[in-house]
């Protein structure tokens, strides 16, 4: 699958538009968002390479976070929520028709901003948390822990208390525990919505280590404001902007040395220099 | 479906935006044979085994609607979908009963309380009332004007402790905040007639019992004191710390702060306290009948003789068994929740009120 | 310019001491707290004293015996104990899944509008007067829950507990429970209804992202974490229930005679209706006998709203953090 440069917009009017090969495993196409009737992301056709990162930057309130809930199928939960165009897993439209929600979340996870391991349950009930909301089983649950959480650099913190209560971890040890079970359901994209807002810069840097080594087998998409985290994570970068009260858009998306160094378009040279945001 | 734009501007949403929501042709039908049959099933058997429609929804109508949701759920999504589907049917039901029950009360209340309400009714006392008296005679005005005068009674000594109480929890910095609060949060479950024992026995002395209307406000006053203290507590905690600031930086003290500028801030959620106090206790029965006499005749002095309330009188008229006497109770009921009512209404409508 | 200024007389700053009206306003808040502070223990106290005599002369058979007689002077209660535990139980087996369904309802599934309406229709029912209750329940209910009454004798009468020898299905257990449930379920939702909505948003919408159906996030995640709060709930309910006098009056029926299983049976009690009941032809003795119910009662009540409102007040810190 090809990023094709030559298609970014000049700067200008126009919207990012990909060609993708068809063997993309996560894309969108010509999705549209609003919440009720307000219309919040237009037009956005994007690609996103197997196994690599790409990092979702872009001033707040212009609908990343929306964005990104589309790809799991977390969208329709909000309130009159509604969307046009295509979301393409491995080729096939994940709101068609006959496609179950809950297999599209077992397949695409997601992290949010604010850690949040379920108060109620210990380290290892949280990492198996997944299994038993969705009702999947394991063969071999202790080795299910110990993978996911040595997947987010948190088993050797916890291995000897996987009893004791989410609650007694600190902020950075929380999230990397959402990580873990989110990952105990292997899925085959993790979504992150801004993950380290919340975290202090040493918990920061562990978790951008954790991302690095899990998307050697694992597609990720990560909402970010931290420029410099963009650029330490992601192979590829798409820059969102909305405008006075119109809808947000890709303005500009290619490789991420390419976006920081050489961006074609004057918004995205605008933003990435701190001129604005 | 796809839109394609090339400009910034929004577009309008179009119809078919919930690709969620979209069903194949097997899931509809299914759905709707789920949603209908069973009513439909429920409703001949009731028919022909000759069940009492309340006993048919319990038996036949439930367990059906449960199997029939569950089968349109596994059509739908799956065997995944069972749970909710029954979660769903169990939830609705339930709370289907619970509107059910207050339907019934209210239904009830007007049709059988209508048959009493008269223009006399409202405006006459019962004095000469016996439990064979037509309905054509008599009213409930006297046990009006006694609830009015106990209750307002009650409310006029009540309030200020009541704001009193709140003001301490907000307005100071006390160590006994946290105990006053405990306190009075476990005092609102005093039982009704426990209060009204307590009053009765603390003035009866040696043989002789004190009955009286005032000693009925007394004994609603306990159970409306505890609401009053929570309720404006709450109000003032939610008048904002800056007006506080604002005032005494201006060099009120601080009961003048209090009276000019926070009082007035929360003054449309106080009155939804006051309000619900009142709803709470205008109903209460056993407290008067210990403290109470009830009579027929009217009495505008709640500090002396007998006095009838809405809820003595129509404990009484149950009491006295006739038809008559219970239409008579009907009607009273009636008028009763149409104070309550009005009551509750006005709490809404002051509660809705931004300071 | 300067010399049109006003110059306002200056205080001498270090004269301050509260003045007169701060000192009546919070004499006064203070005064109003500690009366409310202190009634609880004065009528406690006060109950108690005056029915001292009861319970040095039943002593401890007061709450153990089962004979209640005026002339011979014994007066027991146990059989009102009885009944009331009896009444709680079956009410708590109709609120609780009614409560824990109207809040989830309310919070979760209901449309907006729904949902507010909802919430009316649960504080209407919280405002009805007992009596009003008590009228509905005594000539609208009682025949349709008789029927229940006889259906169940009839087609489970095999089960213990459905069993009916005396074949008088009006004022039973079962009909007073089905009552106090009505009475129970508003306060009951309410709480929950709040400690639910103080469950955080993100970790429901977390356990949707991991695959949750509505129905496994309510069991794992929403009750387990609001489990405090609704156990709260249903126990001020429980004290609710305990203290409720006129409601099911006119629905059960007082028998000195100790009844737990035999449900459908016309015997039970509880002692708030058996001292509203007693009340108005007792003489100097059973007056003090009443009198030491209610202290029992009290007593009973005081302490299950306390353990109630102490386990709501920490599960909503407990969220806050």
């Amino acid at each position: 699958m090809t990023l094709d440069n030559s298609l970014a917009p000049e700067a200008g009017n126009t919207v990012a538009q990909f060609q993708s090969d068809g063997d993309a495993h996560l894309e969108t196409r010509n999705l549209h968002v609003w919440f009720g009737e307000r219309h919040v992301i237009n037009d956005v056709s994007l690609v996103f390479p197997e196994n690599s990162v790409t990092a979702l930057i872009g001033p707040s309130g212009c609908g990343k976070s929306t964005f990104i809930r589309t790809l799991n199928r977390m969208h329709e939960l909000i309130p009159y929520a509604g969307l046009a165009g295509e979301v393409l897993f491995k080729g096939q439209n994940i709101y068609s028709s006959g496609v179950d929600p809950v297999d599209v979340r077992l397949s695409i996870g997601m992290v949010f901003q604010k850690p949040n391991p379920f108060p109620t349950m210990t380290i290892r009930g949280n990492v198996l948390s997944g299994l038993r909301l969705s009702g999947t089983r394991s063969r071999n649950e202790d080795r299910l822990v110990e993978e996911s959480l040595q997947r987010a650099s948190l088993w050797n913190e916890v291995k000897d208390r996987l009893q004791s209560p989410a609650g007694s971890l600190s902020g950075g040890q929380q999230q990397r525990l959402c990580i873990a079970r989110s990952l105990a359901l292997s899925p085959d994209v993790l979504l992150m919505d801004e993950p380290c807002s919340a975290l202090d810069p040493g918990s920061t840097i562990r978790i951008e280590e954790t991302i690095r080594q899990i998307s050697k087998n694992m597609t990720i998409v990560i909402v970010t404001h931290n420029m410099q985290q963009a650029q330490r994570v992601s192979d590829q970068t798409a820059f969102f902007l909305a405008e006075d009260n119109n809808p947000g858009y890709v303005v500009e998306f290619g490789s991420t040395p390419q976006i920081f160094t050489t961006p074609q378009d004057r918004r995205t040279e605008d933003y990435v220099s701190g001129r604005f945001g | 479906m796809t839109i394609q734009t090339l400009d910034r501007a929004p577009i309008t949403r179009p119809k078919s935006a919930t690709p969620w929501r979209r069903n194949s042709a097997t899931k509809r039908i299914s759905i709707v044979l789920a949603g209908t049959l069973p009513l439909v099933i429920t409703i001949f058997t009731a028919q022909y085994f000759l069940l009492p429609g309340a006993t048919a929804l319990l038996t036949v109508f439930i367990p059906l609607q449960l199997v029939a949701s569950a089968l349109a759920a596994i059509k739908v999504g799956g065997r995944r979908g069972i749970p909710d589907a029954i979660l769903t049917v169990v939830v609705l039901s339930l709370v289907s009963l619970v509107v059910i029950v207050l339907g019934s009360v209210l239904f009830n209340l007007a049709r059988k309380g209508s048959h009493a309400i008269s223009r006399q009714f409202l405006f006459y006392n019962s004095t000469y009332v016996t439990s064979s008296t037509s309905l054509d005679y008599g009213g409930v005005a006297h046990a009006v004007i006694g609830t009015f005068l106990i209750v307002g009674l009650a409310a006029v000594v009540t309030i200020p402790l009541g704001i009193g109480t709140g003001v301490f929890l907000t307005e100071t910095r006390s160590r006994m905040r946290g105990p006053v609060r405990f306190i009075s949060q476990a005092m609102s479950g005093l039982p009704s007639i426990v209060s009204g024992l307590f009053i009765f026995s603390f003035f009866a002395v040696a043989g002789f019992s004190v009955r009286g209307g005032w000693l009925g406000s007394l004994a609603l006053l306990l159970l409306m004191l505890p609401t009053i203290a929570r309720l404006s507590e709450e109000v003032l905690k939610l008048v904002p710390q800056d007006l506080r600031a604002a005032a005494m930086a201006l060099g009120a003290p601080r009961n003048r702060a209090f009276f000019q500028v926070i009082f007035p801030a929360a003054r449309s959620g106080m009155i939804t306290a006051v309000l619900l106090g009142l709803a709470r206790i205008v109903g209460e029965t056993a407290p008067l009948l210990m403290t109470t006499v009830p009579t027929n005749g009217t009495n505008y002095n709640p500090f002396s003789g007998q006095i009838s309330t809405l809820p003595t009188f129509i404990y009484k008229w149950i009491g006295a068994g006739s038809d008559f006497s219970v239409q008579r109770a009907w009607g009273a009921a009636l008028v009763l929740m149409i104070l309550v009512g009005t009551i509750f209404v006005l709490a809404r409508i002051f509660g809705k009120q931004k300071f | 310019m300067g010399s049109d200024v006003t110059k306002l007389e200056r205080v001498d700053l270090f004269a301050a001491k509260p003045g007169r009206g701060d000192r009546i306003f919070f004499g006064f808040a203070g005064l109003a707290a500690y009366f409310s502070f202190s009634i609880v223990f004065l009528v406690f106290i006060f109950l108690s004293w005056r029915s001292a005599s009861t319970f040095q002369e039943q002593g401890l058979a007061f709450i153990t015996g089962s004979t209640w007689s005026a002339e011979s002077g014994t007066f027991q209660i146990l059989p009102m104990i009885v009944g009331s535990l009896v009444l709680v139980f079956l009410a708590l087996i109709v609120a609780v899944p009614s409560s824990i369904a109207m809040a989830y309802f309310i919070e979760f599934m209901a449309p907006k509008r729904v949902a507010r309406l909802t919430t009316n229709i649960i504080d209407l029912l919280a405002a009805m007067p007992s009596i009003v209750i008590a009228l509905w329940g005594a000539f609208i209910f009682t025949p349709v829950a008789a029927e229940w009454g006889k259906l169940l004798n009839h087609y489970f009468g095999s089960v213990p507990i459905f069993q009916n020898d005396v074949d008088n299905y009006y004022r039973s257990p079962f009909i007073g429970g089905w009552i106090l449930a009505i009475m129970m379920i508003p306060i009951i939702t309410s709480v929950s209804r709040e400690v639910m909505s103080r469950v955080d948003k993100e970790l429901i919408n977390s356990a949707y992202a991991l695959g949750a159906t509505r129905f496994s996030a309510m069991r794992r995640v929403v009750i387990p974490t609001a489990r405090g709060g609704i156990l709260g709930g249903i126990l001020l309910g429980v004290g609710r229930g305990l203290g409720e006098t006129i409601a099911i009056l006119y629905t059960i029926n007082l028998i000195f005679h100790v009844n737990i299983f035999r449900i459908l049976e016309n015997r039970g009690g509880a002692v708030a209706p058996m001292i509203a009941s007693f009340y108005g032809e007792a003489d100097e003795k059973s007056i003090s006998a009443l009198l030491a119910a209610g202290v029992v009662l009290f007593g009973a009540t005081l302490l299950v709203n306390m353990i109630a409102t102490y386990i709501v007040m920490r599960s909503e810190k407990k969220m806050a953090s």
